[in-house]
């Protein structure tokens, strides 16, 4: 099953904003103290957030007057529509408090399953880019494979191996697994997605063939880029900020919501540079992205970033904003700096197209390179996260990827070679 | 090449002191301003340099360095805009909500329980470090005491003169063969800074703008250095902001120091050790007990690495440190991926990255340790471990970047049981909890064949007494504050 992820933007009702932030706040510490969300039975959400834009902050001054909306994210197993549909029925509840502060909810007599899902179809922003980093791991899978590493892991552990070959405990823990009841869902097949080579060495043929083509294309890119440099980089107003010279009360606010468990969230809202050069610019990013997305980020890592479970980035209001969801291992602050190198491109290439961006040269050089001025534009850009709700919280993805890896390797026949690396991996 | 301005750089960023056995540092607190800036404008000359005395007859027996919190930077009189320009790390202290959670001092660690820098102590305002060494004798840590105590007697009989209040002082000392509490020899592996005339491998070679203010980093930036941003005191003394901002630059030559008051809890360390290994008969398995410490810590008890020595304690006193783990213990085998060792410093082996990326990855979160022993000095081991009294370690660190360094290396590496491939395994000295949550699990995994083994239910072998963040700045600078 395909795990899919849906925004949805609502207006809040004027003067309602305060009311709807003292819910969200009780909702949040109802989480921080292991109080499940309604939504937690449906077992098909992995990560899903509330957050109020334009209320209170505008990170670059920005003089519009902006109405208070209330976003909300989330990332899951299966259909839009099937998603939308139970949580309109079975967490109705849950739905009906917060959205009764926004604009344009059904009234109380007229709330049923339907209205309530036209309501939040009616206001879902598309996803620029989504990135997953389990790809087809559904919130039952991730959870069945965690218990049957655990599983192994405590009978490794109940006794001694002395010289048994790897093949023959491969071949115990597999007899002592089938013999559990609660592994029933070995006998489904799963497979781990992988780079896309073919379709690479395709795409590198087609495009030695089409020499000329590509030398066009390639020329194009660069003319591109010239353009972009001489015409709007010279002149962009730029993040000069240093980490030190943040607001204080708001990095405050912020830390407010971080750090409780291995996990985290980021928010993050910045607009859109005006122009329709710096739109196709981006587009072109996300489309990029996309496609590295879907043919060589399948294995854990986005652009070589490998603590994140689902991110992605929304444009809205016409193009005229750009959001950026994160649910990742770790600290946001502190790993940044780990992924400049690896992933600085990709960065530079989308963001610098948003407003006040650490000075970027050609799309590439400088931006998120720019260390200290990266770090401190990312934290001043980031938006405080009003609820946000994990399945899994006690497992990286590395253990979730690494779990999968197990899983399918238990099932396999595997040589003495093949069994050893299997051992490795618990 | 850069080259360091050595002699406008307090000593102990660069050296050790390891011949000066014996320390004491002085929390003090400062009662009147203009007292102390007026004994700061002669005292700037007494505080020892980084300049390298080829002749050792010529190096002073006593030595003297100084680092301001926040507050006492505040209380001497820097202005607000000013004080505004340090790292938000620096200007919030050790102790805030979010920093207490990122560091792990909860329970009998938390910081309402600290001796000093907890919200129950009185502010420190500064903190000298006082160093002694008896010249005549050779390693002999008590004549260093009596050099140490005398100079601090000296300085002490003008502290109220001064401006000063002492609220406390800690001991700091030195174990000949450089061991801490629990038995091993410590000390050993430091970055090299550039510039800064001291050689060694060039894996270990780091940029000086990741421990001091004014050069550049690892990043090829310079580090957020505080800049003067309302004009006061003598502002023809100080540098210009070396990035070019064109505002004078009080961070030059200065760093963001560290400190940690850990105690060591050596009978519970040895214990759990002696337990985990113990023979059928339930008897004490000295040897096996031994191997698990030093898988536990990185290295056996002579400073021997176990990647290089893997099955026993050559034995001999071993500073050796050119080695990595990519090449040999890829799979932790040897050095399991979970030590302190490897964790606080994976070398060229950061997850799946090659060697070369991960050395950069290492290298970015690098610490300059000065750490002094405490209490009644005690060479624990699986046999001899219940210490005369509370022992530990006055852990401190250099860095320019406290978040990215110090807390990146105690949270996200130490921490958060998650480095490497790992499901449940803090730091086994620095990351473990006092309490778990339900169904929480706090393990030591040594990676083995045909199987990796679990080492469970881990206890917690040091607890926070106290702390704070310190500036710890250039001579230039200390003359400067004298006249704001
Ligand atoms: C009581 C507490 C501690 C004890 C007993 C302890 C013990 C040790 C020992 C025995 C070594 C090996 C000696 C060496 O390589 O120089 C070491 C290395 C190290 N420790 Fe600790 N340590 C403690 C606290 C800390 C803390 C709080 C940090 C930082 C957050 C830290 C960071 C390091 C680093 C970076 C290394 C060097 C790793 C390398 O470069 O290979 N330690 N420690």
């Amino acid at each position: 099953m395909g795990q899919n992820s849906t925004t949805i933007l609502v207006p809040i009702i004027k003067n309602k904003v305060d009311e709807l932030l003292d819910l969200l706040a009780g909702i949040n510490e109802g989480l921080a103290m292991g109080k499940p969300p309604l939504f937690e039975e449906l077992n098909i959400i992995h990560f899903a957030r509330w957050v109020v834009i334009d209320h209170g902050k505008s990170w670059i001054n920005d003089p519009v007057e902006r109405t208070p909306k209330l976003l909300f994210v989330v990332d899951y197993d299966g259909k839009e529509t099937d998603l939308l549909r139970k949580l309109c029925t079975d967490s109705a509840e849950l739905l009906d408090k917060v959205y009764a502060y926004c604009e344009n909810f059904p009234i109380l007599e007229k709330r049923t399953p339907d209205s309530r899902t036209a309501f939040l179809t009616n206001n879902v922003i598309k996803d620029a880019a989504v990135y997953i980093g389990a790809p087809g791991r559904t919130v039952r899978q991730i959870k069945d494979e965690s218990n049957l590493r655990d599983f192994i892991r405590k009978y490794l552990d109940s006794t001694t191996w002395g010289n048994l070959s790897a093949q023959a405990i491969h071949q115990t823990i597999k007899n002592e697994v089938s013999s559990n009841g609660n592994f029933a869902f070995l006998d489904q097949k799963v497979k781990i997605p992988s780079v896309n080579w073919l379709g690479l060495i395709f795409l590198g043929i087609v495009l030695l063939v089409l020499l000329p083509l590509t030398i066009v294309l390639l020329l194009l890119v660069i003319v591109w880029v010239l353009v972009l440099h001489i015409f709007y980089e010279r002149k962009d107003e730029n993040f000069i900020r240093k980490r030190s010279q943040l607001n204080d009360k708001f990095m405050t606010e912020l830390e407010k919501y971080e750090d409780f468990t291995s996990q985290n969230q980021f928010t993050q809202l910045v607009d859109m540079k005006e122009g329709k050069f710096r739109l196709f610019t981006i587009k072109a990013m996300f489309s990029l992205s996309k496609s590295l997305i879907k043919f060589v980020f399948v294995k854990g890592k986005l652009m070589g970033i490998p603590t994140i479970h689902f991110a992605k980035w929304v444009m809205f209001e016409e193009n005229s904003r750009v959001l950026f969801f994160s649910n990742f291992d770790g600290s946001w602050q502190q790993y940044l700096g780990d992924f400049i190198d690896n992933s600085g491109w990709g960065l530079t290439g989308i963001f610098s197209n948003t407003k006040v961006f650490p000075k970027t040269n050609f799309l590439l050089t400088g931006g998120a390179y720019d260390e200290e001025h990266f770090l401190a534009w990312s934290r001043n850009s980031e938006l405080v996260t009003n609820v946000w709700y994990s399945a899994y919280p006690h497992l990286s993805i590395k253990n979730i990827n690494n779990n999968t890896k197990i899983r399918v390797q238990l099932m396999k026949s595997l040589s003495e070679r093949q069994a050893a690396k299997f051992l490795k991996l618990i | 090449m850069t080259t360091l301005e050595l002699n406008d750089i307090q000593g102990y960023l660069i050296r050790g002191y390891a011949h000066m056995m014996y320390s004491r540092f002085v929390y003090l607190q400062i009662t009147d301003a203009e007292a102390t800036k007026n004994w700061l404008a002669k005292s700037w000359k007494t505080m020892t340099t980084a300049e390298h005395i080829p002749k050792k007859d010529q190096i002073s027996s006593t030595h003297l360095n100084i680092a301001f919190t926040y507050s006492g930077l505040e209380k001497l009189g820097l202005k607000t805009d000013n004080l505004g320009s340090f790292s938000r790390e620096f200007r919030q202290g050790m102790v805030s909500p979010h920093r207490t959670r990122l560091l792990g001092d909860l329970g009998n660690s938390a910081p309402e329980n600290w001796r000093w820098g907890g919200p129950f102590n009185k502010p420190i305002h500064l903190c000298l470090m006082v160093f002694g060494n008896d010249k005549e004798g050779d390693d002999d840590i008590e004549k260093d005491k009596i050099v140490c105590i005398n100079y601090y007697e000296l300085l002490k009989a003008h502290f109220a003169g001064n401006g000063l209040e002492e609220i406390l002082f800690i001991d700091g000392q030195t174990q000949p063969e450089n061991k801490e509490h629990f038995g091993f020899r410590d000390g050993i592996s430091q970055p090299i800074i550039e510039g800064s005339g001291r050689v060694g491998p060039k894996d270990d070679v780091i940029k000086a703008g990741e421990f001091i203010f004014g050069y550049k980093n690892d990043f090829g930036v310079y580090p957020d250095t505080p800049l003067i941003r309302a004009e006061q005191g003598n502002l023809n003394l100080l540098p210009p902001d070396a990035e070019g901002s064109g505002l004078k630059d009080i961070g030059r030559n200065g760093s963001l120091m560290v400190m940690r008051q850990l105690e060591q809890n050596v009978k519970t360390f040895w214990s759990f050790m002696n337990e985990k290994t113990k023979n059928e008969d339930h008897s004490i398995n000295v040897a096996e007990s031994l191997k698990l410490a030093a898988k536990v810590i990185g290295r056996w008890q002579s400073g021997a690495p176990i990647t290089l020595f893997p099955d026993k304690d050559p034995g001999v006193i071993s500073d050796i440190n050119d080695f990595g783990y990519a090449k040999f213990d890829k799979d932790g085998l040897k050095c399991p991926f979970g030590s302190h060792l490897r964790r606080t410093n994976p070398r060229d082996s950061v997850d799946d990255h090659g060697r070369k990326e991960s050395l950069k990855l290492s290298n970015q979160h690098r610490i300059i340790r000065r750490a002094r022993l405490y209490g009644e000095i005690f060479e624990g081991s699986p046999v001899n471990n219940v210490p005369n009294g509370e022992v530990g370690l006055l852990f401190c660190c250099f860095n320019a970047d406290i978040s990215r360094q110090f807390e990146f290396l105690q949270y996200t590496w130490a921490n958060l049981p998650k480095t490497k491939e790992l499901y449940n395994d803090p730091d086994p000295i620095i990351g473990v909890k006092e309490k778990t949550t339900a169904g929480e699990e706090q393990n030591f995994t040594v990676q083995d064949l045909p199987v990796s083994r679990t080492i469970s239910d881990l206890p917690q072998v040091i607890t926070v007494k106290g702390g704070d963040y310190f500036f710890f700045p250039s001579i230039t600078v200390l003359r400067f504050l004298s006249t704001i």
